[in-house]
């Protein structure tokens, strides 16, 4: 029997992963398209909802996962199965028998410039989460000296129009958590939440928005935003709907932060192809089973986890990964 | 700058840019449950005046937030302060006190 | 018996002598400014009270209120004492001295200063039977005098032994006054224990002068102890208007204006004035308080507020996050009904008629179906079980009844009232006023004690019965309309504020839990009953201040262990349910219901 197994990905559900496969006893390869593991996490500063230090937790997940056998900067170029064992061709060339493969190669963050009307790219004043994520951690102030402002809710999610119609599920509580952050670094600032609905259905969201009004001074309006304008100041004029007293409103905006959403990864359709599984109308990969098995795919050997398959929280992509371990173990044991 | 062009009726826009903070910030020591809305409409659906007359404290809320005190008080003068609300609202704001200081607050005596 | 002296005096008399014409002259100009406060039918009210048949009954009371004190008895009797013994003592010691004065040395009745230091300035001359009998009143009570003071002291370091587990903070004035207090009586004791051997004494005094003898060979020497008792007594005086003791004397004053049938109507002149002086700052109100379960309410317990009212600072705060629950009320063993004044300083920033009640006037009357008109008003629309458990029981008992306020009530005005605004509160009755009066009905039935206390005391329905459920349901069980089984659960009752001590119904609910199941006591019901902390008289407590006194409330009502907390209103049970982990939360008219045959 093989005990050698495949992971496509090295961001948290790649790691975890493999830390459960390693304590069970299998070899783990990692094949991670950049030059460091660690995904969408590497990049962020803290996380919700209480505030836990994003890299200490990515520390946290290597210690445990480095006796795997890393492939920085490379890619999967073929896979074929023959024997109930899969070989794997990278773009190095190197040729890996497995007998298993995990797909763990997550999301991409939807690119808030195609959201033409909020102005990405085009307006100093507009920045995306990523970007606040990362003023966070590397301490940059420019940001912070805005005394006016917005969070938009919803960029490039619940919208067909970007060919999402999914629900992000973390950008609610994210923007919350942002612009309490912000509101610490500035207390003086007005922050506004520009939101469809609220969706804080994790534990400890809703304590977190309780204290974003209360403590935070935070105001939360019901309306997505339609048009972002730069004023002769440079300032950002921004319009929506109070759809609460049903009023068209109007604010003036130093910094403006648009909430970009969990898009599927570009390469998902290759994956598919490659493997021979099927993708959703989104581009999420299917699952064959999704109410029963988080991880199961309709080709035998070849599971999923973690965000390839939709918006997932951490604690859940980390759940996710530790069953797909469990689900390789049982497939390899039969 | 000089507004030009076509623009919406100046009574049913809402300028955030305008909104006095300073009073707001006044009811909120008095009240500090003002912040906690989530705007539910518990309270509006409860309201023992609201079978008669138009009465809404969340809408009155989003108003004061909105810089349009006098619809806020104008719709809260209808209240009979029977406290139901406060009874209801899922976030334990003291509705009555918020409902009074409002009305001290914006109102005509302006206490 | 002679005197020593030929003119009757000495230098160490005027520290007391100064002290008592200034605290008269105090009193005096202050009554008088009470009385001038009063409007005119309030005089006229105490001009008739001034009748032999009513001046009886208020020396009654004073004898009872301010001497024997018993209402404190009946809190605690180590408490009830150290007030009694100090207060009769005191006074007996006044009266005794007097006819000393009167039986020993005529001469010197009327000099105000006689009495007091009467040993110091007479001479026995022989011992007779009936001296000696003066002799022993006299240091009988002066030791029942110390043994309230020496309680009084141990209660300052131990107040939980007298039943207290809170006692009021001090300021300076009171200092002043209560160490004055505390040193008048040995003082007292000294002084006279030094001059016995001339003056004579009786067990106590002669005793100690024999043991002092040995030390002071010239009773002469005495004198500074008499200096030193006349200060204490002259310090007390002069510290009175500013001390929480003033109590001593104002009570009287308010007693006689109680009496006369006199009511504050504003929280700062004429009755009110009175009450304000007369709290005696005992603190029995702060351990009544429900608001002292939250640690730093306790500074707006009643005693403070009427403190703040007496120093002429404000009040607000105290004022108006208070529940207007009536224990403090209840328990004050002076009578001051201070959420009547709290509610008289809310209506003086509140009144200001900022509401809008005009759309009442599109409110059609209806003639109503049966000759009971029921209103269950704001609150029992939140608890529908309420409502539909009475009209199982109306239906079995075969009464015609309609539901006035079925689609949406109008408030009874109760809430608005409390929040002081009477003018908005007196739209809201005169448009349910119509409305009720228009329907025809014979029968006003209630369920909220809320509706129920100001459809009593402010509607003037005339010719309409105004019944709260629980004594309309126990009419019924009495007239045999309806029967009930006794189950096996067993009921802890809670008195809601507004029924109980509000409008004093506390046995119609009892009895009707007593034929239902076994009613169990609670350690504080009745007039003692914990406010549920839903109450609409606070205006400004928060959420979780309120919890905690729900939490508090729940605590004490299941004591022991009972199956239901029952209970009569709307707002406690909306209170208590969601909060009692310990039992079930049930209306009466739930449990009758549950319970008919």
């Amino acid at each position: 029997m093989n005990r050698e197994i495949l992971i496509i990905g090295g961001g948290p559900a790649g790691l975890e992963c493999a830390n459960s496969l390693i304590s069970l006893g299998y070899k783990v390869f990692i094949v991670e398209k950049s030059a460091e593991p660690g995904g969408h996490l590497r990049k962020w500063d803290r996380l919700f909802p209480y505030g836990a230090s994003a890299s200490e937790t990515l520390e946290k997940l290597l210690q445990q996962s480095n006796k795997a056998l890393f492939f920085y900067e490379t890619e999967v170029k073929s896979i074929k199965k023959s024997d109930g064992v899969f070989i794997a061709t990278l773009s190095d060339e190197t040729q890996l028998h497995v007998g298993s493969i995990v797909v763990a190669t997550g999301f991409s963050l939807f690119p808030a410039a195609k959201k033409e009307e909020y102005g990405y790219g085009i307006y100093n004043g507009v920045i995306t989460n990523a970007d606040l994520e990362d003023a966070f951690k590397t301490g940059k102030k420019e940001f912070f000296k805005a005394n006016r402002v917005g969070f938009v809710h919803c960029v490039g999610s619940r919208d067909e129009k970007v060919c999402n119609r999914h629900c992000s599920k973390v950008c609610c509580v994210t923007a919350v958590k942002q612009a309490c952050e912000f509101k610490d670094l500035n207390p003086e600032a007005e922050v506004y939440c520009f939101y469809m609905d609220l969706r804080m259905f994790g534990r400890g969201y809703e304590d977190l928005y309780l204290k974003a009004q209360n403590k935070y001074g935070i105001r939360f309006i019901r309306g997505r935003v339609s048009e972002v304008a730069e004023d002769v100041d440079g300032c950002l004029v921004l319009k929506a709907e109070d759809t609460l007293t049903s009023r068209p409103l109007k604010v003036t905006l130093d910094l403006l932060v648009l909430m970009s959403g969990i898009s599927k990864n570009p390469d998902n359709d290759e994956i598919a192809l490659m493997l021979g599984i099927d993708t959703d109308e989104d581009g999420f990969l299917s699952l064959c089973e999704p109410n029963l098995n988080n991880n199961k795919t309709q080709v035998e050997g070849v599971f999923l986890t973690g965000s390839v398959t939709g918006p997932k929280t951490l604690p859940e992509t980390l759940n996710e990964a530790r069953a797909a371990a469990l689900a390789v173990h049982k497939y390899l044991s039969r | 700058m000089k507004e030009f062009g076509y623009s919406l009726s100046p009574s049913s826009r809402v300028d955030l840019d305008k909104v006095d903070k300073s009073k707001q910030n006044r009811l909120f020591a008095l009240e500090p449950g003002f912040k906690k809305c989530m705007s539910c409409g518990s309270c509006s659906a409860t309201c023992s005046a609201g079978n008669y007359t138009d009465v809404s404290l969340r809408r009155a809320i989003s108003y004061i937030q909105n810089g349009q005190d006098q619809l806020a008080v104008n719709m809260l003068r209808n209240c009979m302060l029977c406290g139901k609300c406060l009874i209801i609202c899922p976030r334990g704001i003291n509705t009555r006190n918020l409902i009074r200081n409002i009305l001290n607050v914006y109102g005509e005596k302006q206490i | 018996m002679r005197e020593r002296f030929l003119f009757g005096y000495d230098p160490f008399v005027l520290p007391f002598t100064l002290g008592m014409v200034f605290i008269v002259l105090y009193l005096l100009i202050g009554s008088i400014r009470i009385i001038i406060a009063l409007d005119k039918q309030e005089r006229m009210l105490l001009l008739k009270s001034m009748n032999p048949r009513q001046l009886i009954i208020t020396a009654k009371d004073v004898f009872v209120d301010c001497l024997l004190h018993i209402k404190i008895f009946k809190r605690n009797l180590l408490l009830g004492y150290m007030h009694f013994s100090i207060a009769f003592g005191w006074f007996m010691i006044i009266l005794v001295g007097h006819l000393e004065v009167i039986l020993y040395t005529p001469q010197r009745n009327g000099v105000l200063y006689y009495p007091v230091f009467f040993r110091y300035f007479v001479m026995e001359t022989q011992q007779t039977l009936r001296g000696a009998f003066f002799f022993f009143l006299m240091d009988l009570f002066l030791l029942m005098i110390l043994s309230g003071i020496a309680l009084a002291i141990f209660k300052r370091f131990r107040s939980m032994a007298l039943g207290m587990r809170r006692t009021t903070k001090l300021k300076l004035g009171d200092r002043f006054a209560l160490y004055s207090l505390w040193a008048i009586f040995p003082l007292r004791l000294l002084a006279e224990s030094f001059t016995a051997n001339i003056s004579g004494g009786s067990f106590l005094t002669k005793s100690i002068n024999h043991l002092v003898h040995g030390f002071v060979t010239n009773p002469d020497n005495a004198l500074p102890i008499w200096w030193s008792y006349s200060i204490a007594l002259g310090v007390f005086l002069f510290s009175l208007p500013f001390s929480r003791y003033m109590h001593i004397p104002t009570e009287i004053i308010l007693i006689f204006l109680r009496n006369a049938g006199i009511k504050a109507t504003s929280f700062r002149n004429g009755y009110a004035e009175s009450e304000i002086y007369s709290c005696s700052r005992c603190g029995i109100c702060i351990d009544a308080c429900p608001m002292g379960v939250n640690r730093g309410d306790i500074k707006f317990s009643s005693v403070y507020t009427i403190r703040l009212l007496r120093r002429r600072e404000d009040p607000s705060e105290g004022a108006e996050k208070c529940l207007m629950c009536n224990k403090c009320v209840e328990v004050c063993p002076v009578g001051i009904n201070s959420t009547r004044l709290k509610l008289l300083y809310r209506q003086s920033i509140n009144d200001s008629g900022q509401h809008n009640f005009s759309y009442l006037s599109t409110i059609k009357e209806r003639e109503s179906y049966g000759k009971v008109l029921y209103y269950a008003g704001c609150m029992t629309h939140l608890t529908p079980v309420i409502y539909r458990s009475l009209f199982n029981i109306l239906d079995k008992a075969g009464v015609d009844y309609t539901f006035m306020d079925k689609d949406g009530s109008v408030c009874c005005g109760r809430p608005l009232m409390l929040s002081g605004d009477m003018k908005g509160a007196r739209e809201l009755i005169e448009n349910n006023k119509r409305v009720i009066k228009a329907s025809g009905c014979k029968t006003l039935l209630l369920s909220c004690p809320i509706c129920y206390k100001i459809f009593k005391e402010e509607y003037q329905l005339d010719g309409i019965e105004v019944v709260h459920h629980s004594v309309f349901i126990n009419k019924l069980l009495k007239s045999g309309q309806i029967k009930i089984k006794k189950g096996i659960e067993t009921y802890v009752y809670h008195d809601p504020c507004e029924l109980g001590r509000g409008t004093g119904i506390y046995e119609q609910p009892r009895e009707l839990l007593s034929v239902a199941g076994t009613l169990k006591e609670s350690p504080e019901e009745r007039g003692e009953s914990i406010c549920c902390g839903g109450s609409l008289g606070s205006l400004t407590m928060p959420a979780d201040k309120r919890r905690k006194i729900t939490e508090h409330s729940l605590d004490i009502l299941n004591t022991n262990n009972p199956d239901i907390v029952a209970t009569a209103c709307p707002l406690c049970m909306r209170t208590f349910s969601p909060l009692n982990y310990k039992s079930e939360t049930a209306d009466i008219a739930q449990i009758i219901s549950k319970n008919l045959i």
